[in-house]
């Protein structure tokens, strides 16, 4: 069965051939249904035709002899009547009869008991044929009382003639016996009173013979019962005169065959259907004239439409057999129309396989199917065309993916990679990360420290990819060339900008937020070029205050502004890029700012947790979503501590060189509380002098009296000189470094003397805070044993 | 010691020949009893077709011939006339006799209850036709239908037939009487429908009233007593087989049947011998008692004497053997 499905899904033509002998089926047994139907009532309506005409004739012949039988008895009921006290002649009269009447089987002039005075209790005229002689005699007697019997009694009780329910009659004096129905016939006298009775019988022997011959079918019989169901003709002479056509149904119930039977009873005429004997058979039925007999013909179904049965099999077998001769050649010939599609679909597979060089099949139809094939091997011929382009360009694709694998690695170079980047120092903890959303990055960040300060940037380029990676290149190699001299953020970014924005011809921008973390003071300048303010996370956490100044490269000229606060210890501060906040899910909702400060709130306040639980946090939310944009994060913790101040001592000089010595004294003393050893105090002493020198020399103008502070601090750090002033602001930490192999002459002013400073002292740090210039020096002590 | 077994066997073949004359004597002694049942061969009869063709009349040393009537001479005319020397009747017919100086012994009573019945036509109710066509027994049954006619002055007209089924199934008569195991199956056979209504039983009217016995002239009784005992009591065996034995007795009656080309059929006889057979359990003691009931006797007698059917009342006594 599994089998035979399978074959069906399987096979067009199979399905095509089966759809279409099914239709055929149906209009076939549609037409033949009808015809069938028709046909089969032609028969059953010949074959009612036939047997009413049967039961017809029948009828009409038994009338015509019981119309004689009827006639003659009235005639000699004539005669009676005119000698009604000659006993004798009843005698004559009833022999008479048979001899004008030579088929009838006999006949009695009876009369009531005692009627003849001399003649007794019987007088019975009674003749019969013997033979050819007609024998006539006295009937009646003590052992055969007529005026008890049927044929008396039923015409004197009924008050007209009737013919009697067939009887067995017994001839006693030759012991014979012979199935007879009688007329019978009452005489009166002019009273009206009953005198006799004139019963004239007929052998229905003839009558059996007559009906049984009947035969319309092979298989038919007919039946003959009286007024009270008595089987008088029956193919099954058992039941003749000894069951009645209700019989049978004493032991099995069958309402069909009792309701024939009280129909035939009642005379009516008519057909039915119904089983008799094991079969359907059609009953016919018609009653006999004025017997009181009912007669039915019997004709088996099967017999009557037997040879329509036969021919409606036959077509059925011939239908069936064409259908399936029909299926099968309509499966042939679709098979082997459809044969080259079958080819086409193998041809089809081995291209599919990668072999895209197979020979298709040459076909010289200009049918649906040739035209198939004709576009399949244009098709072939266009992908194996397609294909070798295919080729092509993954090749290019895969040099250009190794290009940028290496463009990568070399832009995730120029990041800070080293963490903790300073261990040596535990005033700052510094954590990054940058993860592209390509292969190349349009975001940045960076760091450096210079003269105690922090320079740090967070940017995003606009665009994204090589483009944006190129650009992200030039702006941090801007910022660190910049910052190196610049130590003011608005100048970084605005130096920036001129240079970004001069040849800007693709009109690509930068975000950018510069900061310049001060790691003595903890003051902190910025400035923010269109980017997200950073977060600031300390005892609480909150958006740093930003100016909104536009992006670099926008626009040439833009002045932006600086910013400045001061970050308290611990506090970290938290950079990113709009890549955070705007990660989105597989249903493009944001990150936003609002589930950064979810997390904050959760972690400890520790750069790289922070980040890495920021991470975690975002690819939970974007889930299997693709990342939509570079993502950048850099968190800087600022630790300054107070420091233990052993040995603390300043001094106060007018800008007069002349008071340089007491400079120099002031420095010893320091050197000495400080246990330097001479050499180093005299280098000091050399690196003091010319810091401080160079602000009685630069820091008020000409003419203008000012003061220099000088104060020196020794901690576990080290040695610390700040020296201070209210002149000019001025940054000589900003002077690049001198290029010591040009003459004296060739070097601008202060060069050397910040050189030389760099060279002795460890760190040099300059802010300008509330008017002042704040120059602080330091000097690591080495730790004695 | 050679010849004693010898001796043996001649005592014995002389023993032998000796029963077996005795035995032919003693058969040969007895005459045989022609019986005549009061109809034609029908399950009626059962008992006695039984006892014969079991061999129960011969065992009991009987010889008897079974010879019918028929429907226009009654049986009793063959018991005057000599012709046989039992009969079945039914008790008012036998009463009837005996009041009319026939006197009779009854050697064995078969039914314990009445069977006659009223059927009327048209799904009439018998009770209500007043002055009807009535059919009745040409041959003398229906005492108590009579009786019963002038006592609910229903005025019946009574018409004798020899046989009813033709007249009435022709619409010949408004009502006839029928006996439950014999024409009401008959007219049933002839389609004609039984209810509730046109059904009349005297047996659930005060009318029940024993039916067949077997009777002989007690002239015959006195002279034959031994042999009328022995006939009644193999008569007796023959019914009770019967009522064991149904089907059998059916086959039996069937040849009987057949033997006389009676024009009946097996079905019909069936229902013939399970009614006649419950016709014989009293409804009292729901026994075969196979007795007179005195009070039946004084019933029976009552009623037909009061209907000036009896000239005077005939006593359970003279019915029975012993007076």
């Amino acid at each position: 069965m599994k089998d035979v499905k399978n074959i069906i899904r399987r096979k067009l033509s199979v399905r095509v051939s089966l759809w279409v002998v099914l239709f055929a089926a149906i209009i076939f047994n549609i037409a033949l249904g009808f015809f069938f139907y028709q046909a089969r009532e032609a028969v059953r309506q010949e074959a009612i035709n036939r047997a009413t005409q049967t039961l017809d004739k029948t009828s009409l012949f038994v009338e015509g002899i019981l119309n004689r039988v009827e006639v003659a008895t009235d005639m000699t009921e004539w005669l009676v009547q005119r000698h009604p006290d000659v006993a004798d002649s009843m005698f004559v009269y009833s022999r008479g009869m048979l001899l004008n009447n030579p088929d009838f089987y006999n006949c009695s002039i009876a009369f009531e008991p005692y009627y003849f005075k001399d003649k007794g209790l019987y007088f019975s005229a009674y003749s019969k044929y013997i033979g050819d002689s007609i024998r006539t005699i006295q009937g009646g007697s003590d052992k055969y009382q007529y005026f008890y019997t049927d044929w008396y009694l039923m015409p004197t009780l009924l008050d007209h003639p009737c013919w009697t329910e067939p009887y067995m009659d017994l001839d006693a004096p030759t012991n014979t016996s012979e199935m007879v129905t009688s007329y019978c016939k009452a005489m009166k006298d002019e009273e009206g009173k009953i005198i006799g009775v004139i019963n004239t019988s007929l052998s229905i022997s003839w009558l059996s013979q007559t009906i049984s011959a009947v035969k319309p079918y092979p298989n038919s019989y007919s039946i003959m019962i009286g007024r009270g169901g008595t089987y008088f003709v029956h193919p099954d002479s058992t039941k003749i005169t000894r069951q009645t056509i209700f019989t049978h149904t004493f032991e099995e119930p069958d309402t069909a065959l009792t309701a024939l039977g009280h129909a035939m009873q009642r005379g009516e005429e008519g057909i039915k259907l119904m089983h008799m004997g094991g079969q359907k058979c059609y009953v016919f039925y018609k009653p006999l004239g004025k017997t009181g007999c009912s007669m039915a013909i019997v004709c088996p179904e099967s017999d009557i439409f037997g040879g329509f049965d036969r021919l409606r099999q036959s077509v059925r077998i011939i239908v069936l057999v064409g259908l399936l001769l029909m299926l099968f050649f309509f499966i042939r010939i679709i098979t082997s129309e459809l044969s080259p599609l079958h080819r086409l679909a193998q041809e089809a597979k081995t291209i599919a396989s990668g072999q895209f060089d197979t020979k298709l099949p040459e076909l010289q139809r200009i049918d649906e199917i040739g035209q198939l094939s004709n576009s399949f091997a244009d098709m072939q011929q266009s992908l194996v065309k397609y294909i070798e382009e295919l080729k092509n360009t993954t090749a290019q694709k895969a040099s250009i993916e190794s290009d940028l694998r290496i463009a990568s690695s070399i832009q995730m170079t120029m990041l800070p990679k080293k963490y903790p980047p300073y261990p040596e120092r535990d005033d700052i903890n510094i954590y990054g990360q940058l993860v592209s959303a390509k292969e190349v990055g349009g975001d940045l960040f960076d760091f450096f420290m210079r003269d105690e300060k922090l320079f740090f940037c967070i940017g995003d380029v606009s665009g994204k990819g090589v483009p944006a990676s190129l650009v992200m290149a030039v702006t941090r190699t801007l910022f660190r060339a910049i910052a190196v001299h610049e130590s003011l953020p608005d100048h970084i970014v605005t130096d920036m900008n001129e240079t970004m924005s001069a040849n800007n011809e693709s009109d690509m921008f930068v975000t950018l937020f510069i900061g310049v973390l001060d790691m003595l003071t903890g003051r902190m300048r910025y400035c923010n070029a269109g980017h997200d303010a950073p977060i600031l996370i300390g005892s609480g956490a909150g958006l740093l205050p930003c100016d909104s100044n536009i992006p670099v490269g926008v626009m040439q000229g833009w002045k932006y502004t600086l910013q400045e606060t001061t970050i308290d210890p611990w506090t970290t501060i938290f950079l990113y890029t709009d890549g955070l906040t705007e990660a989105e899910d597989k249903d493009h909702a944001q990150f936003q700012e609002k589930r950064i400060f979810d997390v904050i709130s959760h972690v400890p306040n520790e750069p790289k947790q922070i980040i890495e639980a920021m991470t975690q946090a975002v690819h939970q939310f974007v889930g299997e979503a693709e990342q939509s944009d570079d993502l950048t994060m850099l968190a800087l913790q600022y630790k300054h501590q107070q420091q233990d101040i052993r040995y603390q001592r300043s001094m106060t000089l007018p800008n007069d060189i002349q008071t340089v010595p007491k400079l120099s004294e002031f420095v010893e003393k320091v050197c000495e509380a400080a246990d330097i050893d001479m050499g180093t105090c005299m280098q000091m002493n050399l690196a003091i002098e010319e810091a401080v020198v160079n602000v009685m020399n630069y820091a008020y103008p000409k003419g203008v009296k000012g003061m220099v502070n000088i104060d020196a601090t020794i901690s576990d750090k080290g040695l610390k000189f700040v020296i201070s002033d209210n002149g000019v602001p001025f940054d000589p930490t900003a002077k690049e470094d001198v290029d010591t192999s040009l003459s004296a002459e060739e070097r601008g002013i202060g060069g050397l003397g910040i050189h030389l400073i760099r060279q002795i002292m460890d760190s040099i740090n300059y802010e300008y805070v509330e008017g002042r210039n704040v120059l602080t020096l330091l000097k690591r002590l080495k730790v004695k044993d | 010691m050679h010849h004693q077994p010898n001796k043996m066997r001649e005592i014995l073949y002389v023993l032998c020949a000796v029963l077996t004359v005795i035995g032919q004597t003693l058969t040969a002694k007895g005459e045989t009893i022609v019986f005549t049942p009061q109809w034609t061969a029908q399950a009626q009869f059962a008992g006695y077709y039984v006892a014969q063709e079991k061999g129960f009349y011969r065992e009991a040393g009987v010889k008897v011939r079974i010879e019918h009537s028929s429907a226009t001479q009654p049986a009793i005319n063959r018991l005057r006339n000599d012709e046989c020397q039992a009969t079945t009747l039914q008790l008012c017919q036998a009463m009837e006799l005996i009041d009319g100086g026939i006197s009779l012994v009854n050697i064995l009573q078969t039914s314990m209850n009445n069977a006659m019945v009223i059927v009327s036509a048209r799904g009439k109710d018998p009770l209500t036709q007043r002055g009807a066509k009535v059919g009745i027994w040409s041959v003398g049954f229906g005492q108590l239908a009579m009786c019963m006619s002038i006592k609910d002055h229903l005025d019946y007209q009574w018409v004798h037939f020899a046989q009813n089924v033709n007249l009435f199934v022709a619409g010949a008569l408004d009502a006839t009487l029928a006996m439950s195991y014999n024409e009401y199956y008959q007219l049933m056979q002839a389609g004609v429908e039984m209810t509730a209504h046109n059904v009349y039983r005297f047996c659930d009217h005060g009318y029940n009233v024993q039916e067949d016995g077997v009777y002989v002239t007690r002239d015959y009784y006195e002279k034959h007593r031994e042999q009328a005992k022995r006939f009644a009591r193999a008569s007796r065996r023959g019914w009770e087989w019967a009522a064991e034995h149904p089907e059998e007795a059916l086959d039996i009656v069937m040849k009987y049947v057949d033997k006389d080309h009676i024009a009946t059929n097996r079905a019909m006889q069936r229902l013939m011998l399970t009614e006649v057979l419950r016709l014989q359990v009293d409804r009292e003691s729901k026994k075969r008692e196979f007795r007179l009931r005195p009070d039946m006797v004084q019933l029976a007698s009552q009623l037909m004497a009061e209907n000036n059917m009896l000239s005077r009342e005939v006593k359970y006594e003279e019915l029975v053997s012993e007076k």
